[in-house]
């Protein structure tokens, strides 16, 4: 099962990729309504944006965590 | 662990440099399988009770190790926390699709969703923490798992007045 570069996310069916392109290495929630990859900070946004939402945190300790996360993924590594 | 792993005890740190770093990993690697285990299993049901149920059979199979990591988490370095909020978050990206969808059937109450995530997590946690007092010597998510998911759908259900209400 193929693992999305820019947030972890396992890719296992059409849906889960970006446009439903299995060939591309990110999920549809990193990807721009066009299709592209979204960039370093829109894809920290939105990550701290979803742990807010669904884990009710602090929204500067939710974008440090999804910031600590990123660094560690293929798309980021070594930023944050 | 270079015993366990057959390598010599200089090959361990060429991989990882640093204890973080191997700690971050471990734990990477565990959220990894649980994710793929509970899209597995989330999958094949629909609903907040099949996400619950997947959930549980998905940490029973590592209970040991998830329970450690809850009852270390507070002490554990900024990467390893943020690992484990990662495994979080692929429970919560699965929770939110099935419990908005419970939602609009008029399934379950209208709630704020980041409190219905964290009431389920910490009802689990506090069962797996204490899993000595709940299940001596087995596995508290086999011998109380199902009580747990049956009990938390119970409360914030829609029940049969409720639902008359609605209609």
């Amino acid at each position: 099962m193929k693992q999305c570069i820019a947030c972890g996310m396992p890719m296992e069916k059409p849906a889960d990729y970006a446009l439903g392109d299995t060939s591309k290495d990110y999920c549809v929630h990193c990807a721009r309504p066009d299709g592209s990859m979204q960039s370093y900070e829109e894809k920290a946004a939105s990550m701290a944006a979803f742990i807010v939402r669904t884990q009710g945190f602090d929204k500067a300790a939710a974008l440090e965590t999804a910031r600590k996360t990123m660094a560690r993924l293929p798309a980021w590594r070594g930023r944050g | 662990m270079a015993a366990e792993a057959g390598v010599a005890h200089g090959t361990v740190f060429l991989h990882f440099p640093t204890q973080e770093e191997l700690l971050v990993s471990a734990i990477e690697a565990f959220g990894l399988r649980v994710a793929e285990r509970l899209h597995e299993l989330a999958s094949k049901g629909s609903g907040l009770q099949s996400v619950l149920e997947a959930h549980v059979r998905g940490l029973a199979e590592h209970e040991a190790f998830y329970a450690r990591l809850v009852e270390e988490s507070p002490a554990l370095p900024d990467g390893a926390r943020a690992a484990l909020v990662m495994i979080q978050s692929t429970l919560s990206h699965h929770f939110e699709q099935a419990a908005e969808a419970d939602r609009a059937a008029g399934r379950i109450r209208d709630l704020p969703l980041h409190l219905v995530f964290n009431t389920w997590v910490a009802l689990l946690h506090h069962y797996l923490v204490n899993r000595e007092l709940f299940a001596p010597g087995g596995s508290v998510l086999e011998r109380r798992g199902t009580e747990l998911i049956d009990f938390f759908i119970s409360l914030i259900g829609v029940g049969a007045e409720g639902r008359g209400e609605r209609e």
